[in-house]
């Protein structure tokens, strides 16, 4: 086996994975990850965890530094990739380092979307909430804040809200539309929502913008774009994130939204792939490339990645949207496309606050929600996965006892040896 | 040494005694009548379920797949190459249910009092799988998959 170079630039779900795909296949090249924050690699969803103090940072560990050390992992730690040069492959840090490469994986991740129009936003007091330091910086503010305010309704900001209020803070939630999680379920499920969020006492002002940020300083409240102005000392943007992509600007490296890939998790550069929230891979319910920024997904990409590097020649089917969350007891599962112009079936008890609705194109389930009750939620992740002609099982799919048996026959299963 | 539990269809009755034995051993007590006074009431890992008039029980797999662990944001569940078994530490395990979105065979379910995954891990804490001993046709079968190829050449694979 030749020994190559290869470097990974992100040390997140992405670049984890890569790592043990290649080491389950090379254990001679040389690999080097560079991260530019100062840990090992860390369960980044679950800072909302951390912040509402149902786990440590002990628990927050996703690979401690044995795991750098027993894949023979030369790991670079706060050093920020400045730009790839792909024409004298290296990679070119901060401090003007020059680290050559052979292969390339950009698995650089998101960053925050921070509203730079907002007046007042670099006020400090206001936080985005993404990385370990974010959560730490909120939660050293919570001992002196009382109210804690969120911009946006989305994912990021509810778990910020969640993990505020489970501290002690009197949480107001901020939102632009509507209603809550616009981006991932339905108004059905999002009224499901708001009510558990309202039952445990967090305040939600729908249809309104924070037209400033107020203070010298240190923010001391936030105006309302009707006028009102509330005070509080800390606030968390939960605006969405955006692919880094920077480091790139510079090359021929092509980008949409996110690095473009093929299914072979390749850039149009040779030798250079992207895998994780930085890249925009083929959506499977879209039917075009999409940037699905979902830790599953960035696990399953880096792997595919490491593994073409190593020559296998694994096609990667295509990611779609998926989220699995659960505020003050209340479980979400959110697959594929939730809403628009198709057939729906769908089945909601307010008493139970169980919701569950299938979305239907043609004869191909293309998303399915669940609320309160998400039991066999994995068969339709499935279903939608190997687009499976569902004609013949429509009405059993509201069914709380369907299974996998009923859908046996219709799924690619190789060779099944697990019933003789 | 890497078994796996193999279901025999043309024998299995769905009398649902795997069920029943599998809720005990997740049990605290580990005793039916105790388990059955339990606060939290422990689930089984396995669901026996019919199709065309063979029944199916339906568990981890431990495929090699294992899409479960590629999801799990906790670092919670990993996959053991030697024992051919998706891990399990609770330690890590925050209930975000990830791992039952993901599950192509449904056989994860959630625990919503414990906010614990259900699913087979082959009784580690005991000897063998309960579920083995308890059915009484002998629908179960757990081996190595070499030594099911060799039970198996005769027979084709359903």
């Amino acid at each position: 086996m030749s020994t190559k170079k290869i470097v990974i630039i992100g040390n997140s779900a992405a670049g984890v994975a890569a790592i043990e795909a290649i080491r389950e296949r090379d254990n001679a090249s040389k690999i080097t990850v560079i991260s530019d924050e100062s840990y090992s690699a860390y369960c980044r969803c679950l800072i909302s965890n951390y912040l509402a103090g149902t786990i440590d940072e002990n628990g927050l560990i996703y690979r401690d530094k044995k795991f750098y050390a027993d894949n023979m992992v030369e790991l670079l730690l706060e050093k920020k990739a400045e730009k790839v040069d792909v024409k004298k492959k290296n990679v070119v840090l901060e401090d003007k380092t020059q680290i050559p490469y052979d292969s390339l994986i950009i698995a650089t991740g998101a960053s925050s979307k921070m509203p730079k129009d907002l007046k007042g936003v670099s006020k400090k007091g206001v936080f985005a909430f993404r990385t370990i330091n974010d959560a730490r910086d909120i939660l050293n503010l919570t001992t002196v804040s009382h109210t804690s305010c969120i911009l946006g309704g989305g994912l990021i900001g509810l778990k910020a809200a969640y993990g505020l209020k489970k501290r002690g803070q009197d949480v107001k939630i901020i939102v632009r539309s509507g209603r809550l999680m616009s981006q991932v379920v339905d108004n059905i499920a999002s009224s499901f929502i708001l009510k558990r969020f309202q039952d445990n006492g967090i305040e939600v002002l729908l249809n309104s913008d924070v037209s400033e940020i107020i203070g010298n300083g240190d923010m001391k409240a936030l105006k309302l774009d009707n006028g009102k102005v509330i005070g509080c000392s800390l606030a968390v943007i939960g605006k969405g994130v955006s692919p880094n992509v920077k480091l790139i600007k510079e090359t021929d490296i092509k980008t949409d939204k996110g690095i473009l890939v093929d299914e072979y998790m390749r850039t149009n550069i040779e030798n250079v792939y992207a895998a994780g929230d930085v890249c925009q891979a083929y959506d499977l319910t879209m039917g075009k490339p999409e940037i699905n920024a979902l830790w599953p997904h960035a696990v399953e990409q880096g792997r595919y990645a490491g593994a073409n590097i190593c020559g296998d020649n694994l096609k990667y089917a295509g990611s779609f949207g998926m989220n699995s969350v659960e505020f003050f007891g209340l479980a979400i599962i959110s697959i594929g496309i939730f809403d628009g112009d198709y057939e729906t079936l769908s089945y909601a008890d307010k008493d139970k606050e169980v919701y569950k609705k299938v979305v239907i194109d043609g004869d191909r389930l293309i998303g399915a929600l669940f609320v309160g009750s998400i039991a066999n939620s994995g068969l339709y992740t499935r279903l939608i996965k190997e687009r499976i002609n569902i004609s013949g099982i429509k009405d059993d799919l509201l069914d709380e006892n369907i299974s996998y048996a009923k859908i046996k026959n219709l799924v690619k299963e190789e060779k099944e040896k697990i019933y003789i | 040494m890497a078994k796996k539990l193999y279901y025999d269809v043309s024998k299995c009755l769905a009398c649902k005694s795997c069920e029943l034995v599998c809720a005990v051993g997740k049990s605290s007590s580990k005793e039916l009548q105790a388990a059955l006074s339990e606060e939290t009431k422990p689930l089984s890992c396995v669901k026996v379920k019919s199709l065309e008039s063979k029944n199916f029980p339906i568990a981890c797999r431990h495929c090699k797949e294992h899409p479960c662990v590629s999801a799990c944001i906790a670092g919670a569940l990993s996959y053991d190459k030697t024992k051919k078994l998706v891990d399990y530490d609770r330690n890590k395990c925050v209930g975000c249910w990830m791992c039952v979105m993901v599950c192509p065979y449904g056989a994860i379910r959630d625990n919503k009092a414990l906010k614990i995954p259900v699913r087979c891990d082959l009784c580690q804490d005991a000897d063998e799988p309960r579920c083995l001993k308890a059915c009484p046709v002998g629908a179960i079968i757990y081996l190595e998959e070499e030594e099911l190829d060799k039970l198996l050449k005769p027979k084709k694979s359903v």
